[in-house]
């Protein structure tokens, strides 16, 4: 078996069911927060946590699983009522948990090693007994013993041992694999066979085993049923066994301590010659003696891990209060190393003659006893996160959804097939059978799509649920207060957008809290509530999805924004002057613009709208921006739900044939020539009391722009487009109609050009170029 | 011998991992994700071997033991817990109902294979 193939496999899988479980700890532990006491919700992050923990370390992630031990624990103890949830400890634990994601995504967790300490150690305060207790301290079977021991066994099962699962003879078998055994049944228990109960078990053992084995491994044999049977395991005096399984790690300690003392010593004896130590020495000092310390409290040595413990304190005080340690820290410094050398000298001479310690056998258990705390197995109700699902590789999906396309475009030779079968053959009612079977084939084509489609369909949930994390933290931060509402959550959109949307989602909460929500006082001084509000809100829309990012801060300041703009030469002060205010708000999708008074590290620097409005409008979407001064501002981001495939508007214009994408067409109308009006360069069209810039598709696209008079039909063919500038009137020839697109890209050389999404094929076989409404303008 | 082995736990990747490495050691595995599912599915064929976690919803591993103890088809076939340190009490409580032993998360694929070894050789 290829252990190392599985081992990639098994973290693969692991690395899959962390990344949800992952997500689901950030809301749940959020929500701990505000109800720290309910234990259904407690029991749901301690499971989270301990399955990650679990699976993790047997799918190999040993630096993440001894990690996530320690946080583990907190939540043990919080589960068992020992200690209550503070803001401070879900502090601790978000840090813990972003901590757990990149020890998964990172192959090498050194990088990682400082920052994880410092959580341990932090977590480690709330756990004072437990303090760095908790790494993995199995007895390993004694090394070295090369030679072999004679032990004499008896093994008398419980009468009711098979009803356990458990068969005897399997045991006897797994200690004559240990060496050279010589086996013995007592068969005196067996009673007459009138009396005899076949399910219960009467024999017992005597073996005689010569085995390299420690005694450890013998007993191992008997790990299952120690309890309840009668065993009895003695070590034949023909080799004296000096380490036994459990004495080894002492003397690693004692070797660990020497060691420290050592180094302790060389520090002390700077200080009682005078020599002021600097502060990179204080802090080595301090790391040795929480090395010491560690193993210490590893050992169960409560006598050392304690005075190490007040070592600890008195120094890091002293540190941190600076330099130069006062006269009375150097003297409790000095005193302490004292005891602890008396104290291990002690240990050392107890080891040597071969005392065992006395609380080292089972050193992880420690007896706890239950408290009546409402078990982690209570039926869980059936949510929306439960459902049973299939993990699909996408490239599958995806081929899948190609094969469906083409279906949907193929089906389209059908009624051509048939009017031929029927003109130039003459045969109609073969014909008419054959535009049946392509009616019914459609039919199939269409809900395979449809099907298709709603796989690839996500709840946008799995996007909105890392912001209350995120608001929360930039709040805390920047002592703001501040709601975040989330609405639509279950609101769907391709796979793909779901992934894209994301950052520029990020980006937008951010600011919100970051530039728009004011800090408490500003806000009740300006007659709001001290806590800001945040609403994230998807909704659908026609075929479109709609997401708003809306806040009750300060609004956008336009008359800063000219100035900025200004400034950095994005504008001319002509251009400042004539700007309307919904003109000036747009200045924030320029590149290179950022209102912030200074660059935080919350919003970053460089990314600005204009990234945020790029990145949409690469998903096909359109982002606009509404701000009042004082009341807030909101982002409105509209996207088709899907990628793959939509219906569009197709047009006449020039000989060239477009299509629009439906979701981007607001209207269609044939306007009358009167309603067409210019203003210098430019043409308008009233239509129901709004006036719309209108411009003509044919001229749009033109190599050579033609200024001046257009000779307008008698109707214009004019389809009311939504772009990022809001709608504008665009004249074609001609309405063709409406068709079913799959949008194909450009290919790379053509990529680049904003003005088209892609290509699409008709259903005779031409091709017709999509336009992209966002970038068409 | 290749064993028909339920392996029961919530997690799925779990589930997965123990079945990777059952099914490269020859084993055939079923998989089922608490207590009740296993009973469910433990009909359709004669289970050799179940492996099963303590903490699950709807049925538990212990309360699946006691059942499964209950049941004449697998009043002798060996029950595995999957357990954590801290989990002691409930190791003598999944004894008491029946179990046949335990194997310790986090465990090593080696550490699997000796312990379905050892109680069902």
């Amino acid at each position: 078996m290829d252990i190392a193939a599985l081992q990639l496999q098994m973290r693969d899988a692991f690395r899959v069911e962390a990344g949800d479980l992952l997500a689901e700890l950030d809301s749940s532990m959020l929500e701990l927060e505000s109800r720290p006491q309910d234990a259904d919700l407690l029991n749901r992050v301690f499971r989270a946590i301990h399955t990650i923990k679990g699976s993790g370390a047997t799918a190999g992630f040993d630096a993440m699983a001894a990690f996530t031990h320690h946080v583990e624990e907190l939540f043990d103890e919080a589960r068992l009522g020992r200690l209550t949830i503070t803001p401070a400890m879900i502090d601790l634990a978000l840090r813990a948990k972003d901590l757990i994601g990149q020890l998964l995504e990172s192959d090498s967790s050194t990088a990682l090693e400082a920052p994880c300490a410092e959580v341990v150690e932090a977590l480690a305060k709330f756990l004072p007994h437990k303090a760095a207790s908790a790494s993995n301290t199995r007895a390993k079977p004694g090394a070295g013993a090369d030679q072999k021991q004679r032990y004499k066994v008896f093994f008398k099962p419980h009468p009711q041992v098979f009803s356990s699962g458990t068969d005897p003879i399997n045991l006897v078998d797994e200690l004559r694999a240990l060496g050279e055994a010589t086996v013995t049944a007592r068969v005196e228990g067996i009673p007459s066979l009138e009396s005899l109960e076949p399910e219960q078990c009467y024999l017992a053992w005597d073996v005689e085993l010569l085995s390299t084995k420690p005694v450890a491994a013998v007993k191992e044999v008997f790990l299952f049923v120690e309890d309840e049977s009668e065993i009895r395991i003695e070590s034949l005096p023909l080799v004296v066994i000096r380490e036994t399984a459990e004495a080894a790690p002492l003397a690693a300690f004692l070797n660990i301590a020497g060691q420290s003392l050592e180094a302790l010593d060389g520090f002390l004896s700077q200080l009682r010659s005078g020599t002021e130590p600097n502060p990179g020495c204080g802090k080595n000092y301090l790391r040795i003696l929480k090395t010491f310390q560690a193993a210490a409290s590893r050992q169960r040595q409560d006598e050392p891990a304690a005075l190490l413990e007040e070592q600890i304190h008195l120094l890091e005080t002293a540190v941190s209060g600076g330099v130069t340690l006062a006269d009375e820290t150097k003297v409790s410094l000095e005193e302490g190393y004292q005891k602890l050398v008396a104290l291990i000298q002690s240990l050392r001479e107890k080891n040597q003659r071969g005392d065992k310690p006395e609380t080292i056998v089972t050193p992880k258990i420690d007896s706890v006893s239950q408290p009546v705390v409402p078990a982690a197995d209570a039926p869980k109700k059936e949510d929306a996160h439960a459902r049973a699902t299939i993990r699909v590789d996408q490239e599958k999906l995806d081929r899948l959804m190609r094969s469906a396309g083409e279906l949907l475009v193929a089906r389209n030779a059908f009624p051509l097939l048939a009017k031929r079968i029927a003109l130039e053959h003459g045969l109609s009612v073969m014909g008419k059978e054959v535009k049946d079977a392509g009616d019914q084939i459609s039919h199939i084509a269409e809900d395979l799509q449809a099907a298709i489609l709603s796989i690839r369909m996500m709840p946008i949930r799995t996007v909105f649920q890392r912001f209350p994390r995120m608001v929360r933290d930039i709040c805390r931060a920047q002592n703001k207060e501040a709601e975040l509402l989330l609405e639509g959550e279950d609101t769907e959109l391709d796979k793909t957008v779901i992934e894209q949307i994301a950052d520029p989602l990020v980006h937008l909460v951010r600011n919100a809290v970051d530039h728009g929500i004011e800090l408490p006082d500003a806000r009740e001084q300006a007659g709001k509530p001290r806590a800001g509000k945040v609403t994230l809100k998807a909704y659908n829309k026609a075929t479109n999805v709609v997401i708003e990012v809306h806040d009750d801060g300060r609004g956008m300041d336009t008359a800063r924004l000219k100035k900025k703009a200004l400034e950095k030469g994005l504008i001319t002060a002509a251009a400042a002057e004539a700007m309307d205010e919904r003109a000036a708000l747009e200045l924030i999708f320029l590149p290179g613009l950022s209102t912030a008074e200074k660059v935080t590290d919350i919003s970053g620097r460089g990314v600005g709208m204009d990234v945020v409005r790029s990145n949409i409008f690469k998903l096909h979407g359109t982002t606009t921006l509404e701000s009042h001064p004082g009341g807030g501002s909101m982002v409105t981001i509209t996207l088709p739900a899907s990628l793959m495939v939509s219906k569009g508007v197709l047009v006449d214009s020039g000989g060239e044939e477009y299509v629009f994408p439906i979701e981007s067409v607001v209207q269609t109308v044939n306007l009358p020539r009167g309603q067409i009006h210019r203003h210098e360069q430019s043409s308008y069209a009233t239509f129901r009391n709004e006036v719309y810039p209108l411009l003509r598709l044919a001229d749009h696209f033109a190599s050579e722009k033609k200024f001046g008079d257009i000779a307008w039909p008698e109707e214009v063919p004019m389809a009311i487009v939504q772009t990022n500038r809001g709608r504008v009137g665009v004249a074609v020839d001609r309405f063709v109609g409406q068709v079913e697109v799959i949008v194909k890209p450009l290919g790379r050389d053509f990529a680049a050009i904003p003005a088209f999404q892609g290509a699409t094929i008709l259903g005779d076989g031409r091709i017709a170029l999509v336009i992209n409404p966002a970038g068409f303008v | 011998m290749a064993k028909i082995i339920m392996v029961v736990d919530d997690s799925s990747s779990m589930r997965q991992m123990i079945n990777f490495t059952l099914a490269a050691a020859g084993h055939r595995v079923v998989e089922a994700q608490d207590g009740m599912d296993a009973l469910a599915k433990c009909n359709a064929q004669k289970v050799d071997l179940f492996i099963t976690d303590l903490n699950m919803p709807n049925m538990d591993g212990i309360q699946l033991t006691r059942r499964l103890r209950a049941d004449a088809q697998y009043r002798f076939t060996p029950v595995v817990l999957l357990t954590t340190e801290s989990q002691i009490e409930k190791k003598m409580e999944g004894k008491a109902a029946g179990a046949t032993g335990w194997i310790v998360k986090p465990f090593q694929v080696e550490q699997l294979l000796a312990v379905v070894k050892k109680v069902c050789p």
